[in-house]
C-alpha cells in the first residue's frame, strides 16, 4: 500500500464567494428561551418598574445584586427583597473598540462593573457607561443609571440605557 | 417567595427569548467535488474502487475504509439501483407538516457496494417495496448546481412494476 498525502488545501473566502468549490449552506433555526428563574425574573420586573432589586441573606446579612435565591457564602436560602439605589461606583471598566461580531468601532463601548449603592461592598452588575469621554473613565467614579422612558421598558437589563457620571463638587466630569 | 415556592401560573415565569444567527457550510471535499461535478456537467455517476478489497464505493471516497489505501481507480456506474429501505416523511426538520408526505429511501446502486439517500417519487407510498428497482431523475443541466439535489428523485424503473 502506497502512502499518499494530499497537499494541504486551505479554503478561502473567495472559494465560497466565487463558488469555485461545491458546498451546501444551511441556517439552523437557533431560537431559544432562557428561563430567568425566580430571582432574575423579579429583578427584570423591577427594572421594568424603574428599580434595581437585590436580595439579602439572613445569615451573613449581605445584600446580593443581581438577586439570587441562595447565599453562596452561607449555602442558605436568601429571604428578603431589597430595593437598591440606582447609583453606584465603577469597580472596573474597559474601552472596547470592537463589537461582539468583530465590527471595528471608532467610538468605543465602555462596559463596566458597577457596585450598586445599598448592596454589599463589591456587589455589582455589568453595564455600559455613557455621557463620558473614554479618556475620563476612572475606577471609583460615581455613576447613576439613565433609564429608558417607562413606556419603552421591557423587563430587560437594557431598560437601563447606561450609567453616567454623577456630578459632584469634588469629582466633576472635567477631571 | 422562598426558594421552594412554586409558580401558580406558567405565565409568571419570565423567559428570555433569543435567536442565534448561525450559518453552516458543508463542503463536498475532494472526492465529493469529483462525484458531484460529474453529475452536474455530464449526468454521469462515478464510484471509487478498491481493487485490493474488491469494494466499489458509492458515494466515492478518497480512502478505502477497509485497508486505508488511497483510491485512484474511479469508474462510471449505471445509476440503476433498488430500494434498500425507505420511510414516509410527514414533517420537516422544524416539525412543520409537509404539504404532502415524501418518501425517502436508501437506494443501493446495483453496480456498487453503496448507495444514496434520496427521495422516491412517481410512486405511491403503499406501492413501494424493498428491492424495488429504481432510477434517478436528474434536473435539466442548466439547473444543476453540483449538489445532491441535482438528482430530483428516484422513480421506479419504467416497465418494472411491483
Amino acid at each position: 500500500m502506497e502512502a499518499f498525502v494530499y497537499d494541504t488545501i486551505y479554503l478561502r473566502r473567495d472559494d465560497f464567494e466565487d463558488r469555485t468549490i461545491l458546498f451546501e449552506t444551511w441556517d439552523p433555526n437557533a431560537q431559544y428561551a432562557w428561563d430567568a428563574g425566580v430571582a432574575i425574573g423579579r429583578y427584570l420586573q423591577g427594572l421594568k418598574a424603574g428599580h434595581i432589586i437585590g436580595r439579602s441573606c439572613p445569615e451573613c446579612s449581605r445584600v446580593l445584586v443581581p438577586p439570587r435565591m441562595f447565599c453562596e457564602s452561607c449555602f442558605c436560602a436568601t429571604d428578603r427583597w431589597v430595593t437598591l439605589e440606582d447609583t453606584g461606583t465603577v469597580v472596573t471598566f474597559s474601552r472596547c473598540y470592537v463589537t461582539w461580531d468583530m465590527v471595528q468601532l471608532k467610538d468605543p463601548l465602555m462596559p463596566a462593573v458597577i457596585a450598586i449603592d445599598g448592596a454589599s461592598p463589591g456587589m455589582g452588575i455589568m453595564h455600559m457607561l455613557g455621557e463620558v469621554e473614554p479618556a475620563a473613565l476612572q475606577i471609583g467614579m460615581r455613576v447613576r443609571a439613565v433609564w429608558k422612558p417607562p413606556e419603552e421598558r421591557s423587563g430587560a437589563i437594557t431598560d437601563i440605557v447606561y450609567f453616567k457620571p454623577v456630578e459632584t463638587p469634588d469629582q466633576g466630569r472635567e477631571d | 417567595m422562598s426558594l421552594l415556592d412554586r409558580l401558580e401560573h406558567a405565565g409568571d415565569a419570565l423567559t428570555w427569548r433569543g435567536d442565534m444567527p448561525t450559518e453552516g457550510r458543508y463542503t463536498a471535499g475532494i472526492a465529493g467535488e469529483r462525484f458531484f461535478r460529474a453529475i452536474k456537467d455530464e449526468g454521469r455517476f462515478l464510484a471509487a474502487v478498491c481493487l485490493e478489497c474488491d469494494i466499489t464505493y458509492m458515494p466515492p471516497r478518497l480512502y478505502c475504509e477497509e485497508c486505508f489505501a488511497h483510491l485512484e481507480d474511479w469508474i462510471e456506474v449505471e445509476p440503476i439501483g433498488h430500494v434498500h429501505t425507505f420511510t414516509v416523511v410527514h414533517h420537516d426538520l422544524d416539525e412543520q407538516p409537509l404539504p404532502e408526505p415524501r418518501i425517502m429511501a436508501f437506494v443501493a446502486l446495483d453496480e456498487t457496494d453503496g448507495g444514496l439517500v434520496h427521495y422516491l417519487d412517481e410512486v405511491d407510498p403503499e406501492d413501494v417495496y424493498l428491492g424495488m428497482p429504481v432510477e434517478p431523475v436528474l434536473k435539466d443541466p442548466s439547473e444543476r448546481k453540483g449538489s445532491i439535489t441535482d438528482i430530483r428523485y428516484f422513480r421506479p424503473v419504467m416497465g418494472s412494476s411491483g
